[in-house]
């Protein structure tokens, strides 16, 4: 990390002098910087590992295999497994009638996408329990038929997905937008049908922004919680995702344990970033391979 | 293929781009929508590809309606104004696109489609090539694989979004005379939009003058050029004076000078604005009795033959630009600030 911030500081004198602060102010902001990135990312993420490897690396496994853990960790996966593919999809499909096409109402859709974002997601959870709750708009009807909703998968992968709901599309609408519809309509009249202007087209233009939106769309479903624990009811080994199960480990006083099951969660944001930071160098590694001889 | 045009109307939310436009392109050749930027012609243009629907009138292509048919299925090459080359792609693969997306059916086997591919950037003079992707080109090569990509699935009508729009000068007048040359081998319909009068009158067999969603005038470059039908083509093509004047009784009076003008009913009594092109203008150090606007030469341009002035007109300080041949320059022996004594040739009426 050090070493990426100086060298951009040994670059600044290239650029034009009128832009570059005295020597002193340089150093002081860069500390600033760093001592905020170490106070509350780096020195967290030790603390889960060393929290977690306290009693040894036996205790640290026995908690990760146990059997309420491991359903959190299948449920979790499960969750992810829906919510991410419905939101590309989703996020594929509005940010296409978004960036390419001007209708009524597009400015309420484009604001709506964001709605997950706006909303609490407490409060996302609690309008999913006000819908399909008991108590619930359509509580008595879901009832009559025995189809379990609330405090079951089916609320817990909903809630996950309104949630994680506009990740995909705010990648990918200013790429889009940005790119135009020209590119389709010159597919359109040599001939290409909408599948194959959008897989032969489209698709390979914005495939790194998509990629970029799934990786971010993915770390938030596994790691998503307020919603989540508002349907789940924390019904451990059935209702429980790895936030939840950590949530209840940890108000156990089980600290240890409650720790070792956040690890692989660290993890996951850890391979998130490495994941979206190669994705943008091979972005960028792209651009300057067209740019380079024009 | 035969382009029929009918009654064409289109509007953009509050804005009507198309009023009721109606036009007939003859197979085979090669026309220019001219007009300045808003004036519809770009609307026009993707209105016949099938890019925009019509809010009113028909398209006819070889007298047939097509006017809802899809884009599909209009045998249409278009070239954009920003190429609009898959960026992804290489230049060959791009060329090759329209035969790849063929049905089943009707896609040639590889091997043709790398025959007609390698053709056409042979006629375009890019086969070297062929394995670069697109960002590697240079705007002027771009425009030539864009081109070959609209012709790679043999359309009936070719259109071009302004196509040398986004080129330099040098290049711009490169592309021109390519694109007449390969309209003379290849002999499909084209029509290409512009706002460059040059290039209009460059390129195209027939000139189509476009003004505020309507057309102007119609014909062969030299046609408009010479008996432009309004005001507006008059003053849309070539540099003009424009002065402000009288009709009566078959005669009118511009700028102090009486003019015959037997076209002219008797008794017609109104306003009138003369269009008089620069070099219409004739120049003197006296007035020699007749009557003449007196100016002032406020600048001297000298390049080429023709050398350009900018006159203030004494009266109201109005600027006249004339241009003369160098050798009646250098005859009149006239300096910056020095009178001189302006006499339209000739000047073209137009009642207000």
């Amino acid at each position: 990390m050090a070493g990426i911030v100086t060298s951009r500081l040994h670059a600044a004198p290239d650029r034009t002098s009128a832009l570059t602060e005295p020597r002193p102010v340089r150093w002081a902001l860069t500390g600033v910087a760093l001592a905020f990135l170490v106070l509350f990312l780096f020195i967290p993420l030790v603390a889960v590992f060393t929290e977690g490897l306290k009693k040894g690396w036996e205790a640290y496994l026995a908690a990760l295999v146990e059997p309420d853990a491991l359903a959190a960790v299948r449920l979790t996966l499960l969750t992810a497994a829906v919510a991410v593919p419905l939101n590309t999809a989703f996020g594929v499909a509005a940010a296409w009638c978004l960036a390419k096409f001007r209708f009524p109402g597009r400015s309420i859709l484009l604001t709506l996408i964001d709605l997950p974002f706006a909303v609490s997601p407490v409060i996302a959870g609690m309008v999913f329990v006000l819908l399909f709750g008991t108590q619930g708009w359509f509580g008595g009807w879901l009832f009559d038929h025995d189809v379990k909703i609330v405090f079951a998968v089916p609320g817990i992968v909903l809630a996950t997905t309104f949630v994680t709901f506009p990740f995909v599309a705010r990648e990918l609408i200013p790429l889009m937008q940005e790119q135009g519809p020209e590119e389709e309509e010159a597919a359109r009249v040599l001939g290409a049908s909408g599948w194959q202007i959008f897989w032969r087209v489209t698709l390979p233009n914005i495939k790194w922004g998509l990629l970029y939106g799934v990786i971010l769309c993915n770390a938030r479903a596994m790691g998503e919680f307020g919603a989540v624990s508002v349907v789940s009811g924390h019904i451990r080994g059935l209702t429980n995702t790895l936030p939840l199960h950590i949530e209840i480990l940890y108000n156990e006083y089980n600290f240890a344990a409650a720790f070792a099951v956040a690890s692989p969660l660290a993890l996951l944001g850890l391979v998130t970033l490495v994941a979206k930071t190669a994705v943008e160098w091979c972005q960028a590694r792209e651009l300057a391979r067209g740019a380079g001889a024009s | 293929m035969s382009i029929g045009v009918q009654g064409l109307a289109k509007r953009f939310g509050g804005f009507e781009a198309l009023k009721n436009v109606s036009l007939e392109i003859p197979s085979g050749e090669l026309v220019a929508l001219l007009g300045p930027s808003g004036s519809g012609k770009t609307t026009l243009l993707r209105l016949i590809a099938g890019l925009e629907r019509p809010d009113a009138g028909t398209i006819l292509f070889h007298g047939e309606d097509a006017t809802r048919r899809d884009v599909r299925d209009r045998q249409v090459g278009f070239v954009f104004q920003h190429y609009a080359l898959f960026r992804h792609m290489s230049v060959f693969e791009n060329v090759a696109f329209g035969l790849r997306v063929r049905p089943r059916h009707l896609r040639p086997p590889e091997a043709e489609i790398r025959t007609t591919v390698t053709d056409l950037l042979k006629l375009v003079q890019l086969d070297w090539l062929a394995d670069r992707q697109p960002s590697q080109l240079s705007g002027g090569q771009r425009q030539r694989v864009a081109l070959a990509r609209a012709l790679a699935v043999k359309p009936e009508v070719l259109l071009l979004d302004e196509p040398f729009g986004a080129l330099d000068a040098k290049v711009r007048k490169e592309l021109r005379r390519w694109l007449r040359r390969l309209h003379e081998e290849v002999h499909v319909t084209t029509v290409f939009v512009t706002h460059d009068q040059d290039e209009a009158m460059e390129v195209a067999d027939r000139i189509v003058v476009m003004n505020e969603g309507r057309i102007e005038q119609v014909g062969h470059p030299e046609a408009v050029y010479e008996h432009p039908a309004t005001p507006f083509v008059y003053s849309f093509l070539g540099n003009v004076n424009l002065f402000h004047g009288r009709v009566a009784e078959g005669r009118a009076e511009v700028a102090g000078q009486e003019v015959a003008m037997p076209d002219w009913a008797a008794g017609l009594d109104r306003d009138a604005v003369a269009y008089v092109r620069t070099y219409e203008v004739e120049l003197a150090r006296e007035p020699n009795g007749s009557p003449a606007i007196e100016t002032v030469l406020r600048h001297v341009r000298r390049f080429g033959p023709m050398v350009r002035l900018e006159l203030d007109r004494v009266e109201d300080g109005q600027v006249i630009e004339a241009e003369v041949p160098r050798a009646r320059f250098e005859e009149l022996g006239v300096g910056r600030g020095e009178r001189v004594y302006v006499k339209p040739r000739s000047a073209r009426l137009f009642p207000r």
